[in-house]
Order: C-alpha cells, then sequence, then structure tokens
C-alpha cells in the first residue's frame, strides 16, 4: 500500500516535470503564432486572451512592407534564400570532394591535412570576424552576395562526416569504374555522389539552416538595404522606434514557416545527433 | 614490370587525391588560418579602419588597455563583458545541463514512443526557430504588459508588480538566460538521448536482477557511463554560451541598457565595427580565442581518459 502510493507520488512528479518543460517549450511558440494575428493593444492587454478576434491582417502587410513602404522584407527574404541555398550547396560539393580525397586516396600529408582541417573547429567564427572584415573591405565586397557566403563556403564538420561515411565505402566499386575507363572526376560526380544521399540530406539542411540564422556576419558586411538578411530585417523590426508588436510576430512568424515546414517533414534529420554537432560553428 | 606499372598507378592515385583535397585546403588557408594569424597580429598595432596612415605598432598596449585595472568600474569595459559573459555562461550552462539530462532521464524511461517522439519534437520545437525570432517572441513576453509580469504575479500573487525584466540590470541577464536556455534546451535533450541510448539494455537488466532499483541503477550505471556526454555536453554548451550574441543585440536593439549584457563578442562588434577600433577588438578576439581553446583541451583531456568500454 505504502509502496504504491510512492510509485503514485513518483509518477506524478514525473509527468509534472515533463509538464511543466513542454508548456515552457510550445507556450512561447503558441504566443507567436496566436498574437501574430492580433493588434499590438490585444497582445499587450492583461490578461492575455488566448484566443485570437479573428486575423489582423495588416500584421503581415506591415511586415512586408516594411516601414517605409518599400517591400524590402522579400527582398531580405531573397537574399536569405540566396546565400542559405548557395552555401548549402558549395558545403556538400566541397565537403564530399575533400571527404571523398581523404577517405579514399593515399597520398603523402593526407594526415596532416585532415588534422589540420579538424583544427579549424576550434577556431570560432566569433574569434575571426575582425580580420575577415577587414578581408572584405579590402577586396571591395561588402554589400555583395559573395562577401555574405565567402566565409562559409564548407565545413570542417561536413568533411568530417563526409569522410567517416565514405570510408566504408566498398573500394572495388571504384576500382571497377577505373578499369571500365572512367576519369577520377566521373567517379566522384557519377558514383560517389550519388551514394551519399543521407549525408548530403543531413548536411544541406545544417548549412542551410546556419545562414538562415545567421544574424553576426550579415551585420558586418551587409549595411546596404537591399543586401540585408532575414535575421537583419526581423532585429530592425525589433527596434524601439519602430516597434509595433503584432507586426513584429508577423515577421517572426513568416520567417520561421520554411524551418519549420522543413522539420516536420524531414524530423529525422533535425533528431539525429549530428544536428546538435553543427552548433559549434556559425 | 608489373610491379612498376603499379607504382604508376598509385602515384596518379595520389595526385587526384591531392587535387581533390586541395580547394578546402585552400578556403581554410583564407578563411580560417590567415585571419586567425591576422587576428593575433593586428592586436600589436593601433590599426582603426579610417585613419590613412600605416598602423602603429604597440605591443601589448592593446592588451594592457583591456586588462587595465582603473578601467573596471567603466560600466562598458572589457571587464564587464568578461563579467557579463562568465555570469551568463553559469548561469546558463548549468541549468542547461542539469533540465536536460533530467528530462533525457526521464523521456527513455517512457514506455509509450508515440508519447516519447511527441516529447523530443516539442523539446526541440525552441531549436528549429532562429535565435533572433526565439529574442523577439520574448521581448514581447517581457513587456512590462506583457505575460512574462501577468505569468509571475499569478504564480507568486503579487498583483500589478513589473519585474522590469528588460530594464534592471540582473533581471537583465537573467532574461537573456531565460531565452537562451528556452533556445538550446531540445539540442541537449536529443544528445543525451542518443547517449542513453547507445548504453545496452542488458547491463540494466543485470542490475534489475541483481536487485538495484531505478535510483541505484541511474547513480551506479546510467551515470558513470554516460560521462562522456556529460563532459560533452558541458563543454559544448559553455562553448556556446562564451560566444553568445544574437540575443544580446537583439535584446540592446529593442531598447534594453547595454552595461549587464555587454557580452564578449557584443563588445568585439562595438568597438571593432562601430566605432572601427579594429586591433582593440583584434584583441579582444584573441582573449576569447584563448579562453575557448583553453576549454576545448579540457575537452579533450577529459575525454581522452574517459573511454568507455561496454
Amino acid at each position: 500500500m505504502l509502496i504504491e502510493r510512492r510509485q503514485i507520488l513518483k509518477n506524478t512528479l514525473v509527468w509534472a516535470v515533463l509538464g511543466i518543460m513542454l508548456l515552457f517549450t510550445l507556450v512561447p511558440i503558441l504566443f507567436m503564432v496566436v498574437s501574430s494575428m492580433m493588434t499590438s493593444r490585444q497582445i499587450l492587454r492583461m490578461p492575455f486572451s488566448w484566443i485570437p478576434e479573428g486575423i489582423h491582417w495588416p500584421n503581415f502587410t506591415k511586415a512586408i512592407k516594411g516601414t517605409d513602404n518599400n517591400y524590402m522584407y522579400l527582398r531580405n527574404i531573397l537574399n536569405s534564400l540566396i546565400v542559405s541555398s548557395t552555401v548549402a550547396v558549395t558545403t556538400v560539393g566541397l565537403a564530399s570532394l575533400t571527404g571523398y580525397g581523404l577517405a579514399k586516396f593515399n597520398f603523402r600529408g593526407r594526415n596532416t591535412v585532415f588534422m589540420m582541417i579538424m583544427g579549424t573547429m576550434m577556431i570560432p567564427f566569433e574569434t575571426i570576424m575582425i580580420p575577415l572584415y577587414m578581408v572584405v573591405m579590402l577586396l571591395r565586397i561588402q554589400n555583395t552576395y559573395l562577401g555574405l557566403i565567402l566565409p562559409f563556403l564548407v565545413s570542417a564538420f561536413g568533411i568530417f562526416q563526409m569522410r567517416q561515411y565514405l570510408t566504408t565505402f566498398p573500394t572495388e566499386f571504384l576500382d571497377a569504374a577505373r578499369v571500365d575507363g572512367m576519369g577520377e572526376f566521373g567517379i566522384y560526380a557519377k558514383i560517389v555522389l550519388p551514394n551519399c544521399k543521407p549525408v548530403i540530406a543531413t548536411l544541406s539542411i545544417l548549412a542551410f539552416r546556419s545562414q538562415w540564422d545567421n544574424l553576426l556576419w550579415p551585420l558586418l558586411v551587409s549595411q546596404n538595404e537591399k543586401m540585408k538578411t532575414i535575421p537583419q530585417y526581423i532585429s530592425m523590426f525589433a527596434d524601439e522606434k519602430y516597434t509595433d508588436e503584432g507586426a513584429m510576430m508577423a515577421a517572426a512568424l513568416i520567417a520561421s514557416l520554411p524551418m519549420f515546414i522543413l522539420f516536420m517533414s524531414l524530423t529525422k534529420y533535425f533528431l539525429g545527433g549530428a544536428a546538435v554537432y553543427e552548433s559549434r560553428k556559425g | 614490370m608489373g610491379n612498376k606499372k603499379y607504382k604508376g598507378i598509385e602515384k596518379k592515385q595520389a595526385r587526384w587525391g591531392f587535387i581533390f583535397v586541395l580547394p578546402a585546403m585552400l578556403f581554410f588557408s583564407l578563411f580560417n588560418f590567415y585571419p586567425i594569424l591576422n587576428a593575433f597580429y593586428t592586436s600589436f598595432f593601433d590599426k582603426r579602419a579610417l585613419s590613412r596612415r600605416a598602423p602603429k605598432f604597440i605591443g601589448l598596449g592593446n592588451y594592457e588597455r583591456l586588462f587595465r585595472l582603473s578601467t573596471a568600474g567603466n560600466p562598458l569595459s572589457f571587464y564587464n563583458s568578461l563579467k557579463a559573459t562568465f555570469i551568463f555562461t553559469l548561469g546558463t550552462f548549468i541549468p542547461l545541463l542539469v533540465m536536460s539530462l533530467l528530462l533525457a532521464v526521464l523521456v527513455s524511461y517512457l514506455k509509450n514512443g508515440r508519447v516519447k517522439k511527441f516529447l523530443q519534437i516539442s523539446y526541440y520545437a525552441p531549436a528549429v526557430l532562429s535565435s533572433v525570432v526565439a529574442a523577439t517572441i520574448w521581448m514581447i513576453i517581457f513587456d512590462p504588459r506583457g505575460l512574462g509580469n501577468q505569468w509571475v504575479n499569478t504564480l507568486f500573487n503579487t498583483p500589478g508588480v513589473d519585474h522590469r525584466w528588460l530594464v534592471d540590470p540582473t533581471m537583465e541577464r537573467l532574461s537573456t538566460m531565460v531565452i537562451y536556455f528556452w533556445k538550446y534546451i531540445g539540442y541537449f535533450v536529443i544528445l543525451f538521448i542518443t547517449g542513453l541510448a547507445s548504453i545496452p539494455p542488458t547491463l540494466y537488466e543485470a542490475s534489475l536482477i541483481d536487485g538495484a532499483n531505478k535510483n541505484q541503477t541511474f547513480w551506479r550505471i546510467t551515470l558513470p557511463l554516460l560521462k562522456p556526454t556529460v563532459v560533452l555536453v558541458s563543454v559544448m554548451s559553455m562553448l556556446q554560451c562564451l560566444k553568445t550574441f544574437s540575443t544580446q543585440y537583439m535584446i540592446y536593439t529593442n531598447g534594453a541598457p547595454r552595461a549587464a549584457i555587454n557580452v564578449i563578442t557584443f563588445n568585439i562588434y562595438v568597438t571593432g565595427i562601430q566605432e572601427q577600433y579594429l586591433s582593440r577588438a583584434s584583441a579582444m578576439s584573441v582573449v576569447l580565442f584563448v579562453l575557448m581553446m583553453l576549454l576545448t583541451l579540457l575537452q579533450f583531456r577529459a575525454t581522452k581518459s574517459e573511454n568507455v568500454d561496454y
């Protein structure tokens, strides 16, 4: 009887902890969704009402039109899409090429090259951004896509993942292709790449996402309104001078939708262990 | 003969291997190794962006200036950045570590697979949002008329009190910690669940047969075997916290006072980019680099001696 009661108490405690944390993580997201449909006055009403009285569309039109009515958000969304997709493509391309070279070829200095690439993981972006900024000023590529993309072409983590994956790839396939007279680049493009699909999926999601979220580097290189990215746009919107809570939440919701759609359709790539390591860079 | 031909192929192979890694090597040399060396180099000069004259060599002058004791009282000094960063790091990574471990263990004890998955996805959901969006949501929650005050006042029965979430220095720090904790808890829960899943279930069965209860199993078996993950998560979350930027930047942009949240990266940004003191900012970058390097080495040492065999 006593033991049973203790068990019930324990279970209640476990569910309480799990439930409280569930509320803690989900309620703010729900708050974003609900308040993007409300006027600023309704958002800051005491007590807050969780059921919106219909959708307050001006939030969304204002989020897209911006404070100057020039539809800058659309341009900035386009910029983020261009930068994030380019980085995803270059990361996959360069990481697979390098990972393949490191996994399947014997050349002098291979281990040194590998160690050097792994060593860059210890250089946090925040400690090299000032020199990188000086390089960008020197090359006069501030306010260009090139400037936004260049420091993120490939990541050591991506190369590591590709190398690990390809080490187990059967060498006989490669040799067979060589005997058939296929060139080395042909082998890479036609045999190696198509066989790395799971890693390619993980890496491109991580690379896309790291640039979709990047605020710091665009702050340094994009001063021109037309070259800003989504995080910069939202931060401008948060500026106390313009504060319009409803429109701010609408802008935040629009920025989050693509990632949420990706997350819901590709949950396993997000919840795989790899997704967590990415947080070391960017 | 055949041997010679084989050697020729090997040589050709070696060349291809080199060609394949060359682009990445060029990239890392230009955008990682050169910049970090340049950060060290620049930190010994007095380089300012707009000045046309060649920068003067001032040795350790920038470092001396950063660590000059008389600046300690200045709310925007580097000393205060260090302090703000350490407070933020400690106040964030310890709760992150404890809570993510607790949640991961509780979730993995659950029997129902659907509930398990639902909880994992829900805890991870904030991590899907960008830091800027996370800060935006919480800024409105922390508004004087916002939900933050309403919740706390209901909970502690203190109607009408404004807790000055984004105004009072201590509360400002607490707010950034809450935002960061909220955004990253899911990451670490998943990492711990992955670590827990790698412990063979036979060990639990064996301990149950030996008559151990869940509590004993946790402290005697799970935790020691989980130690590598614990070390990894604690160092990773510490490194993460040390380079926090977006949360502080957003809150500042929204009008909060800077002193309490002037973390190192934020100070580098303001000093180097807004005020264009490139050398001074480089010196700060070097200090941050050394700090993070020490932590990484600590992690290596800790994990190396902790290779667990099941």
